[in-house]
C-alpha cells in the first residue's frame, strides 16, 4: 500500500541542501541498508522539497517501516552532518499537510 | 504509545549551547523523558544547571552513568559506590567476564556492547543470567565498519531468552538524535516484532526509571516493602 511521508531536515550550520542532494543521500541509504531488491520493493520517491523550510514528502510503494528506519539512518548530507526526522507518516498527501 | 524514553545522552557538559540544541530537538522529535550520562566528578551546580536547560524544554531528566572497567573487582566497588547517586546504571560489556557478572547483578539496569570489539558479543551464557536489559545505540550503526549482522544476532538471542531490549540514540550531538519512531523502525529492522520495538523506546525504560525513582525514594526499604505511615510514639 503506498503510503507518504513528511520528513523535517535539520543541518548543522543551516548548510543549504537542495532536493536533488537530499534524494541521492535517501536512495543511497536505502541500498546500503536494504540492497537493490529493497530500493525495488520499497520504491522511494521524493515527490515535494521545500529548501525553505527543509521538509520533503516522500512515497513508498511498501515496507514504509524500512524507509523510516533508511531516512533516520542519513547521517549527512551535502558533507554537512544532518537529521532527518520523520514528523508524519499518512496514506494521502492531503493530510500530510494538515 | 507510552511515554518515550531516550536513555542514552551524552551531552557535552562544557558546551552549553549544544545541550540547548540537543534539548530542543529532542522535544521536537517527541520524547517525554531522557536519561543523561553525566561525568561522575561534576559539581552539583553544573549538574542542575545541565538539568535545568532539559527541564526548561519540557522534557523530564534522569541521570545515569555508564560503567566502563576491565574487571570484576572493580564493577562492584564501582556499583556500590554509584547505585544509590544515579537514576540509572548501565555497564558497557568490554570482555566477557564481566558481560555476565553485570548481567547477573541486579543493580545493574542496562548492559551495551561495543560493536567494534568483535571477540565480545552478546551471547546465549550472558542472556541466561541477565537481569538487565540489552541496550541498543543507534550512534553505533552510524560508523562505517559497523556490520548489521552482530546487533541482529544480539535481538535474535535476547528474545530467545527473553531479555529486555531497549532502544536508545546514544547521540553525543543534536544531529544524532532520532524520533522514537524512527528508532522503533530501525528495531523492526534489526528483527524486533512491533510490540518489542515500541517497548523499546517506551514502556521499558520508562520502566527502568520509574522502579529506579521509587527506589531511591525514602519510603523504599527493599523489594516490596515501603514505609507506608510512620508511627507516632
Amino acid at each position: 500500500m503506498r503510503r507518504y511521508l513528511l520528513i523535517r531536515i535539520y543541518s548543522e550550520n543551516h548548510t543549504a541542501i537542495s532536493g536533488e542532494q537530499f534524494n541521492d543521500a535517501l536512495l543511497s541509504s536505502v541500498r546500503k541498508y536494504f540492497g537493490e531488491i529493497g530500493v525495488n520493493t520499497i520504491v522511494p520517491k521524493l515527490l515535494r522539497f521545500d529548501p525553505h523550510r527543509l521538509e520533503a514528502i516522500v512515497a513508498c510503494q511498501s515496507r514504509e517501516k524500512d524507509l523510516q528506519a533508511a531516512v533516520a539512518l542519513i547521517r549527512e548530507i551535502a558533507g554537512s552532518s544532518t537529521a532527518a526526522l520523520t514528523v508524519r507518516i499518512s496514506g494521502t498527501i492531503k493530510s500530510l499537510m494538515t | 504509545m507510552h511515554k518515550t524514553v531516550d536513555l542514552h545522552i551524552i551531552p557535552r557538559v562544557e558546551d552549553e549551547k549544544s545541550c540547548i540544541k540537543i534539548a530542543q530537538m529532542l522535544k521536537s522529535a517527541g520524547y517525554r523523558a531522557v536519561a543523561l550520562t553525566l561525568p561522575t566528578g561534576l559539581l552539583k551546580e553544573h549538574v542542575r544547571s545541565i538539568r535545568n536547560r532539559f527541564t526548561d524544554s519540557g522534557i523530564e531528566v534522569f541521570v545515569r552513568i555508564d560503567i566502563s572497567c576491565a574487571n570484576r573487582q572493580e564493577l562492584l566497588r564501582l556499583l556500590r559506590r554509584f547505585r544509590n547517586v544515579y537514576d540509572v546504571v548501565a555497564v558497557k560489556c568490554v570482555n566477557h567476564t564481566l558481560g555476565l557478572v553485570a548481567a547477573r547483578d541486579r543493580r545493574v539496569d542496562i548492559i551495551f556492547f561495543d560493536p567494534l570489539k568483535r571477540d565480545v558479543r552478546f551471547d546465549h551464557s550472558i542472556a541466561n543470567v541477565s537481569r538487565a536489559a540489552l541496550e541498543l545505540n543507534l550512534s553505533t550503526l552510524f560508523s562505517e565498519s559497523t556490520l548489521l549482522t552482530k546487533p541482529m544476532k544480539e535481538i535474535d538471542i535476547a528474545t530467545q531468552h527473553t531479555v529486555r531490549i531497549v532502544l536508545s540514540s546514544g547521540s553525543t550531538s543534536p544531529m544524532m538524535i532520532r524520533t522514537p519512531e524512527q528508532l522503533s523502525a530501525i528495531g523492526m529492522a534489526l528483527g524486533l516484532n512491533v510490540r518489542q520495538a515500541h517497548d523499546g523506546v517506551s514502556a521499558i525504560p520508562w520502566s527502568i526509571v520509574e522502579h529506579n525513582v521509587e527506589r531511591r525514594s525514602k519510603e523504599y526499604v527493599e523489594e516490596g516493602v515501603r514505609v507506608v505511615k510512620k508511627r507516632v510514639t
